[in-house]
């Protein structure tokens, strides 16, 4: 009866998520195969490249030099009217990643603990047996004839695709208001202090901001994300597209530093800022990192909450090769229920913030900026907002009813 | 109908990320749209950041939007 099995367990995409899953079940002796479509890991990049050094301390492992750019030391946050905040506290650390170096030095891990990866290798199709249950793919190699692999568990970390994860039938379709459009500049020369920049206006970037992230070498990451539902750009065809790239031009031209730099790299993207998907397992299948939604809402940021999901769903998967047991209890059991309780809470915060924040008008976050001092910042960074609003509403009464979220 | 300039696209999968029926994928080294799924929503020309998707009105291809797909 026991069908023949080529693989434990397949996983579709070599990011963060991936591969940290990849490093842990085959630390466990499990046979995993990693899939990635990309002919390199890590590239293209499509990421500011920000992570926080807490979280990464978390996993316990030691990131080579190699792999960041810069330390940052703080952050600066500057209001529509240019009055700005700044504030460096040990729990801003953190680097500006080389995510190229980042993700394959992820990948040579969960290699060197037994797992096998193959890139530019694409999951065309799910497999399912008799009783509808996923039991394999159908794969290709650089879009070769295609091959069919079995194995009883597999794993979607495809990030905003998601077109396994669709078919295994998870709900992974971003609705428009859940997703910001992004386009980065990799820029030079910049000098900075290496600090987090973030800008923000309506008129700058509607529903969102423009960030610049310190590179080593007077670089930088210059970029800029809007909200997927704000209509703004000129017409195109019949309908109004979205326009990150000329507002973040603008932003440059408007810059003084910027305005002479060079661009080194074009890239952007699609990031999600929504709430998380309402399942993460199936019988059979489970869904981690960007794909699960699995992000920070204020920035679309998901490389320590994937590299977190992915070790928590590697140990349900060694549990479940334990028990000969893939059913969607087991995985709910030893990923999804802790992953709900203990990281799930934290990113419904920064999902309340950022709906608050897309309510406030230029003139109220002005007002907001020159109100609250950078241990408030640090606050609502942590995610206590009691105090912050307090001081807020005490000096502008009618922003109680936008703010009025934050403390519910 | 959408058409795509695959010269300005850098792949970011945007608009596959919001597609509600899965009408536009990477196949190779580049996106496809397949006019056959597709239902004339304009979330990918709302969302993609390169701006290299249009949309045309005139030749029409009307289906139901599915459940749970929200135009936004």
């Amino acid at each position: 009866m026991a069908k023949d099995f080529d693989h434990d367990i397949i996983v579709v995409g070599g990011g963060p998520a991936g591969s940290c899953f990849a490093r842990i079940a085959a630390g466990a002796g499990l046979d995993v195969l990693v899939i990635d479509k990309r002919k390199e890991i890590g590239v293209p990049v499509r990421c500011g490249e920000g992570v926080n050094e807490t979280e990464i301390i978390k996993e316990g492992l030691d990131l080579p030099r190699s792999c960041y750019s810069t330390p940052i030391v703080g952050a600066k946050i500057v209001a529509p009217n240019g009055k700005s905040i700044t504030w460096k506290d040990k729990d801003t650390k953190g680097w500006i990643l080389e995510r190229k170096t980042f993700d394959k030095w992820l990948c040579e891990l969960a290699v060197e603990k037994g797992a096998t990866l193959k890139t530019y290798t694409r999951a065309l199709q799910l497999l399912k047996d008799e009783k509808e249950k996923p039991n394999g793919l159908t794969i290709s190699h650089g879009g070769r004839e295609p091959f069919d692999l079995h194995a009883p568990l597999i794993v979607s970390a495809e990030g905003m695709e998601s077109l396994i994860a669709r078919q295994m039938g998870f709900k992974t379709v971003h609705a428009l208001y859940d997703v910001d459009t992004c386009y980065e500049y990799e820029m030079k020369p910049y000098d900075h202090e290496n600090l987090i920049e973030l800008y923000f206006g309506n008129a700058l970037a509607p529903r969102g901001y423009v960030w610049i992230f310190p590179k080593a070498d007077r670089k930088a990451n210059v970029g800029i994300g809007v909200g997927g539902n704000v209509a703004n750009g000129d017409k195109l065809g019949a309908l109004k597209g979205a326009q990150p790239k000329p507002l973040l031009d603008q932003f440059i031209k408007g810059n003084e530093q910027l305005k002479e730099s060079s661009t080194l790299l074009d890239f952007g993207g699609v990031i999600s800022v929504g709430a998380p998907i309402n399942e993460f397992a199936k019988d059979n299948c489970m869904i981690i990192g960007t794909a699960a939604k699995q992000v920070d809402p204020i920035h679309g940021g998901g490389i320590a909450i994937a590299m977190e999901a992915g070790v928590m769903a590697a140990g349900a998967a060694i549990k479940a090769f334990e028990k000969k047991d893939f059913s969607k209890a087991i995985f709910t059991e030893h990923y999804e229920k802790p992953w709900r309780e203990n990281t799930g809470p934290r990113l419904a915060k920064r999902l309340m913030l950022r709906k608050v924040m897309e309510k406030v008008s230029d003139d109220d976050m002005n007002h907001i900026f020159s109100t609250i001092t950078d241990q408030d910042l640090q606050q609502i960074m942590n995610g206590n907002f009691a105090g912050p609003v307090a001081k807020v509403v005490g000096t502008r009464p009618q922003l109680l009813g936008v703010l009025r979220g934050l403390i519910g | 109908m959408i058409t795509i300039k695959h010269d300005g696209c850098i792949l970011c999968v945007g608009c596959s990320s919001v597609c509600p029926t899965n009408a536009i994928e990477v196949v190779g080294t580049r996106m496809e749209h397949f006019a056959d799924k597709c239902i004339d929503c304009g979330l990918c020309v709302r969302v993609c950041p390169a701006n290299v998707i249009e949309m045309y009105k005139g030749v029409k291809n009307h289906k139901e939007l599915p459940a749970g797909a929200e135009v936004g």
